[in-house]
């Protein structure tokens, strides 16, 4: 690093700018700082391309759920007053609250002022996330229980109400997946930024896997309506 | 540029917290509102109700904690891409699902 790039460092108060650049932004032939604002500008932009992606590939379940719950309505409510309503409120108000504490880490990561606030921010929401999960274990076992797997000892006597529970099955374990990959990502940001003091401040990757976070909080809030909702006041 | 740096120098933990616990705050209301309108007597406005205000927490949270509010216009861009190939994907399939019911 040149006299002025440290300079530089010292003036933007970036602990070590250089070792963070990656390809191509590294190869620029701007100073340090101008190619780090592009190298997070390419992040957010990255991962937003994927998130949208990743908006069609929930929307064509959801669509799928949509018109088979206008062909079969009545089973769909009563398919619908069998899941149980507490876990799926509970684990609606824990993700909103992961989110909270997910932006709240980003947001003091890109301060860069308070690294023991986003390191508790982190570990917090990576907690969620496994409260989450636990609470959904709960529930399948419930499920089973009450034979709520499509098949031959299905529960209830319309048959249409197994296509509910075969898109209750399939999208909550589909987003169980996508929770388990946030929470190990969670998890790595947590354990590096405590294992090296300057990782989080500024990292890009915060905001990155803040946005994922926030994107499969939003998909629960949407498969709350469609599968816990529907038939209770009937 | 300016604005941001001044923030970042006045920027406080407290601040910070309160800006956003304001948002989890209503994104508690509203799911309580939720649930309690989905024993509404009233059918399909019930599912009505429900599928909106999962709307507005979406909204919530994409403006707030995905910070699209402060986004470039290319990051924009791209979020409103994803939401309109999505409706075209339901424009065009509800419309053919609906209009067989119709004929049924």
């Amino acid at each position: 690093m040149s006299r002025a790039d440290v300079e530089a460092c010292l003036r933007e108060g970036h602990p070590d700018i250089e070792a963070r650049l990656r390809e191509p932004w590294s190869d620029l032939e701007t100073d340090h700082a101008t190619a780090f604002a592009r190298q997070r500008d390419g992040a957010t932009f990255g991962i937003w391309v994927f998130l949208a992606s990743e908006v069609l590939f929930f929307g064509a379940l959801f669509l799928t759920y949509t018109a088979a719950r206008l062909a079969n309505q009545d089973a769909f409510a009563a398919a619908g007053r069998e899941t149980n309503i507490v876990f799926g409120t509970l684990n609606t108000a824990i993700l909103l609250t992961s989110s909270l504490t997910m932006a709240v880490a980003s947001q003091a990561a890109e301060k860069g002022l308070f690294r023991r606030l986003t390191l508790w921010c982190l570990a917090a929401t990576a907690v969620f996330g496994l409260a989450f999960l636990v609470v959904k274990g709960f529930e399948y076992r419930e499920d089973i229980e009450k034979h709520l797997v499509p098949g031959a000892h299905f529960a209830l006597s319309q048959a249409p109400a197994q296509i509910f529970f075969g898109f209750y099955w399939l999208v909550t374990v589909v987003h169980a997946i996508h929770l388990s990959i946030g929470i190990a990502l969670v998890t790595r940001l947590a354990v590096m930024g405590w294992r090296d003091v300057d990782f989080l401040e500024e990292n890009p990757q915060v905001e990155v896997t803040a946005l994922y976070w926030h994107l499969v909080d939003v998909v629960w809030v949407f498969l709350y309506p469609m599968l816990y909702l529907p038939g209770r006041s009937g | 540029m300016s604005a941001e740096a001044e923030s970042k120098s006045t920027e406080t933990p407290g601040a910070l917290w309160r800006r956003n616990l304001w948002v989890w705050a209503g994104l508690m209301l509203f799911l309580a509102l939720s649930t309690w309108a989905a024993y509404w007597p009233y059918g399909r406005i019930d599912t009505a109700v429900a599928f909106g205000i999962a709307g507005v927490k979406t909204a919530l949270v994409a403006l707030v904690f995905m910070r699209l509010k402060h986004a470039s216009g290319l990051v924009r861009v791209v979020a409103a891409c994803g939401l309109f190939w999505a409706a075209i994907l339901f424009t065009l399939t509800l419309a053919d699902v609906l209009s067989r019911m119709a004929n049924r």
